[in-house]
């Protein structure tokens, strides 16, 4: 059998692969192309007597121009960063308590996972609900706790508008964002805490120079899941705030999908969607390269 | 656009179910709920007294946005199928200058049947792209257990309302409308600055929504909130629905809105203000008029239909007074025909007294009559929404507003567009 097929025709073994390349080719290169070389055009679908002119460059420099998309940029930024550190932190906390033995462990592992499993569009209405402005339990207890004087709006400043935004987020991702660092600590040789423990080191000082120090790997992991996710936010602000007050929380994702969907600005949305993709993918590029240098060095 | 053709599964492929040898004409717009069955019954008694036709009804999106969206992924693949499409008000002119629909002219379809501001918001270039189907017009909704009458100017407006809020059981709020950042914010809007003697455009198609009144327009809506405090801040998220359900509650004693509530707000089991309601135009300041915002649907012609005589003729049918005033009883929709408004039977059909309606068509404004409406709606939307919620002041806003607006008709050159010096790529 084994000298068959090392006498078999390469012919052959090209065969075998070529569905497979045909359907990456199919759905991932080909639109990708098509979508840079439709950047390259103006093509308004609601103005076709604008025609489709080839336009070199032009939309990408427009998008330099435009406030609005520096604006997008801007919110998602500050969402990714916000949120990210906030999950980064509790995330820290739930993994470290579930990581301890006690009665009941599994169950509250599996119970953590709830808010995750709730597909984002739900879990986003549940919080307007839960801010809206007459009947919202946010507002309720805020009163009732002395916080707030009165009822507020939440969603009418840009201040305001991203509470609801970002809990959202953290409440919904801090669960996975623990599982990942949970499996990070259970990687940790416990006999090094023992042998800091007959030192005489106390759990904050094996906390710093023990646990962080070897979790950085699984906080990395979590950083480029997190931020590569964090920065393609649509559905929980689509649902929430609009993008509103104004385009004060509209994230590039919803600014890009307005233009492409919503205006059918064919040109302009897709120079929007390969700049968006130029970013993620330089994001990921500049991850992975860190995730190596972190793995190599540590060894 | 093939792609996108192919996945539409119904859009391309117009012809294939002719089997029986007569014209098939697709039909599509709102075919939910009452409004479907209407539909329905009519187009059955049409195909009763046309036995050579069959029409179809091709179900589309409620949501205007949504429906919008398909037609132009249709109409830009050339399909030529469905042959009839229900317009927005504000559509007739882009797919009218884009060279989707087809004019209706030499169908010698009777202009002056039907309310002026009507057809206006149907003709491009001259020429009439679609007829008036139903109409919608905003009206000032007051409860008549708090307030003596309806206010005569905007001054009047905010004491009537804030009156109404202290009276004892008053509302809790002076007057709700339609705040979100939407095109019904622009609808609002328009009424405000009519009411104080803007505009939105000069006719030759100049934006001049940064004008001195315009500004005194956004500063009175931007003090119903913040100052005089008739207005809840909340109404920046809301929609008709927010606002319908405040009013019916019995929570406001003015509420911006259109026809539609009227019945629900007189019928629902739960309404608490059934029977103590009642609608006007809206006031005007003494260098304004009173204005209501247009809207409302329209029947067109699909340009790339292959049966287009068939397919007036059901427009025709339906557009027709028998039809409007079956419309009007079974989901309260005011015909686009004055002369109907002097008919005994549209008194019984609609829960608004008639007069009233036609009173505030009367006083019905179009928005501007451009292609690019809706790009132009957005920017203004933003810029209102802005200063409505203080980021800005109301001068910044329009300012800002007009610039973009005009920068927007500049690089479109819809000017040319209109001036018949472009022709439509068709």
């Amino acid at each position: 059998m084994r000298q068959q097929h090392s006498t078999e025709d390469p012919r052959q073994a090209w065969a075998y692969v070529t569905p497979a390349l045909a359907i990456v080719l199919l759905v991932a290169l080909f639109p990708l192309a098509w979508t840079v070389w439709e950047s390259l055009h103006q093509h308004d679908l609601r103005m076709p007597w604008l025609g489709r002119p080839f336009v070199g460059l032009a939309n990408y420099g427009e998008i330099l121009r435009d406030p609005r998309f520096w604006g997008a940029l801007a919110h998602t930024a500050f969402f990714a960063v916000t949120s990210i550190a906030l999950e980064l932190v509790f995330g820290l906390f739930l993994a470290l308590a579930l990581n301890e033995s006690f009665r009941g462990r599994g169950l509250v592992r599996a119970a953590v996972l709830i808010p995750w499993a709730i597909p984002t569009v739900v879990a986003a209405l549940l919080w307007r609900f839960m801010f809206d402005s007459q009947a919202g339990i946010a507002n309720a207890v805020l009163v009732r706790a002395g916080v707030l004087d009165e009822p507020i709006v939440w969603f009418i400043r840009a201040a305001t508008a991203w509470v609801p935004v970002i809990l959202a987020d953290v409440w919904k991702t801090t669960p996975f964002v623990a599982l990942l660092l949970l499996a990070g600590l259970q990687n940790i040789d416990r006999s090094l805490y023992e042998a800091a423990a007959t030192d005489g080191a106390g759990p904050w000082w094996q906390l710093r120079h023990i646990t962080l120090p070897l979790l950085a790997p699984a906080m990395l992991v979590v950083l480029i899941f997190r931020t590569l996710d964090a920065f393609r936010v649509f559905d929980l602000v689509y649902v929430l705030t609009g993008g509103g007050p104004g385009t004060s929380t509209e994230p590039i994702s919803i600014y890009a999908f307005n233009a492409m969907l919503q205006n059918l600005e064919f040109g302009y949305g897709a120079a929007l969607s390969v700049v968006i993709f130029l970013m993620t993918f330089g994001l990921a590029v500049l991850y992975i390269k860190g995730l190596r240098a972190d793995l190599g060095g540590g060894r | 656009m093939h792609l996108l053709c192919a996945a539409s599964v119904a859009g391309c492929d117009p012809r294939s179910r002719n089997g029986s040898g007569g014209s098939v004409v697709t039909f599509s717009g709102s075919a939910l709920g009452t409004e479907g069955a209407v539909v329905r019954r009519q187009i059955a008694r049409f195909m009763a007294q046309h036995p050579g036709l069959r029409v179809e009804i091709q179900p589309t999106p409620d949501d205007a946005t949504q429906r919008h969206q398909l037609y132009v992924q249709w109409l830009n693949a050339h399909a030529g199928a469905p042959d009839i499409l229900q317009l927005d008000v504000v559509w007739t002119p882009e797919f009218a200058a884009a060279g989707w629909i087809r004019a209706l002219d030499r169908f010698a379809a009777p202009r002056d049947s039907f309310f002026p501001a009507t057809v206006e918001a149907n003709v491009w270039a001259g020429k009439l792209f679609a007829i008036p189907w139903f109409v919608d017009v905003g009206l000032l909704y007051r409860r008549t257990d708090l307030t003596p009458h309806a206010p005569t100017s905007m001054a009047e407006l905010v004491q009537l309302a804030r009156e109404g809020t202290i009276a004892p059981n008053g509302a809790r709020y002076g007057i709700v409308w339609q705040g979100a950042r939407y095109e019904g914010l622009v609808t609002v809007f328009l009424e405000y600055l009519g009411g104080f003697g803007g505009r939105i455009m000069t006719d030759d198609g100049r934006v001049v929504v940064d004008s001195p009144e315009a500004i005194r327009a956004l500063t009175y809506m931007r003090d119903a909130i913040y100052g005089s405090r008739i207005a809840p801040q909340e109404v920046l998220t809301w929609h008709e629905e927010e606002a319908r359900f405040a009013f019916q509650n019995g929570s406001a004693v003015f509420m911006r809105n259109w026809p539609y509530a009227y019945s629900l707000l007189a019928t629902a089991r739960d309404s608490r203000v059934a029977g103590k309601f009642a609608v006007a135009p809206m006031p005007a300041a003494p260098e304004g008029r009173p204005t209501a915002a247009l809207g409302g649907a329209q029947l067109a012609l699909n340009a790339y239909s292959r049966v287009p005589d068939s397919a007036y003729a059901v427009i025709a049918y339906l557009t027709a007074p028998a039809q409007m005033l079956e419309r009007a009883e079974v989901v309260g929709q005011f015909p686009t025909r004055p002369a109907l408004y002097d008919d005994p039977r549209l008194t019984s059909a609609l829960d608004v007294p008639p007069a009233d309606a036609r009173r505030a068509i009367e006083s019905a404004t179009p928005r501007p009559v451009i292609p690019i409406w809706t790009q132009l709606s957005e920017l203004l939307q933003i810029q209102l929404h802005r200063s409505l919620a203080r980021q800005t002041s109301p001068d910044d806003a329009l300012q800002t507003a007009a610039r973009q607006m005009n920068a927007l008709i500049e690089r479109t050159r819809v000017r040319e567009l209109m001036a018949g010096t472009v022709r439509a790529d068709r």
